[in-house]
């Protein structure tokens, strides 16, 4: 495996690790919404380190593009939710959101 | 040489997004990581995924966060962080060792087998091999549509709470 997969492996990693911990250690809706974009550039570059790797580039082209749509649609409804939450609750902490439980 | 700027600076814009406070600051930093990701895309020849990249990741995802950012501009970000700013670089040295240690145990184990990728061009493997994930986006699409309108749906008769 060459150095410049390496690197891409490296990083994708990082990324997606630096997006868990946006996600597991925020309050803000907001915040979370960030660590899962994060989170998703780590996995598009760890495929796009798996596509090199094995010479599949437009196998792996096709793959980003639908988690590319994926990431949108979630990121969309996810914001719309958030602005809704805000509107009821007046907040975007998590630990209000608590009321919801039955 | 550019492949390494890149994903400096796209490390660079990740750690940003982690450390800026304001949140606009953030999305900007996201914007500006999605820019240098499709840089990185477009060296290794992934064109499509590169523009896809370029326009949908660096400007419609960053214009919905800075609407939504305005929308919710009077809500609390103070008390937002579980962890302490002082265990930030712990949890970072932690995590740089777990994602070397990790690496190279993908570069041993997983990926020895080397070049088995098919010949097939972009177009062929979209609208023919993966054809059915095209019927999946579409139909992703059209949830995310029906979904915002009925987030934002209000029932007639009724006033919204703000």
């Amino acid at each position: 495996m060459s150095e410049e997969i390496k690197m891409l492996f490296f990083c994708g990693l990082l990324a997606f690790m630096l997006g868990l911990y946006l996600l597991i250690s925020h309050r803000n809706l907001i915040r979370i919404i960030l660590g899962v974009e994060i989170l998703s550039k780590g996995i598009t570059l760890i495929l796009l380190a798996a596509g090199q790797a094995r010479g599949a580039i437009p196998f792996i082209q096709s793959l980003v593009v639908t988690f590319i749509i994926v990431e949108t649609v979630l990121a969309a409804v996810m914001l719309g939710l958030i602005v809704l939450v805000y509107r009821t609750h007046g907040s975007l902490d998590i630990k209000l959101l608590s009321k919801l439980k039955g | 040489m550019i492949l390494w700027i890149s994903l400096a600076l796209f490390m660079t814009f990740l750690m940003m997004i982690v450390l800026f406070r304001d949140l606009l600051y953030s999305a900007i930093a996201l914007a500006l990581a999605s820019v240098t990701l499709s840089v990185v895309l477009f060296l290794f020849k992934a064109n499509i995924a590169a523009v896809f990249e370029l326009s949908v990741c660096a400007g419609l995802i960053t214009v919905l966060f800075v609407s939504t950012i305005s929308l919710t501009k009077n809500s609390d970000q103070k008390t937002e962080s579980r962890v302490p700013a002082a265990f930030l670089p712990f949890v970072l040295v932690l995590l740089l060792a777990l994602d070397l240690g990790l690496t190279v145990w993908l570069a041993r184990e997983m990926l020895p087998a080397g070049q088995s990728g098919s010949a097939a061009t972009f177009k062929e493997v979209f609208w023919t091999i993966r054809a059915t994930d095209i019927w999946g986006q579409v139909s992703l699409v059209l949830v995310g549509v029906f979904g915002i309108l009925a987030i934002f749906r209000v029932a007639p008769g009724r006033k919204n709470h703000e």
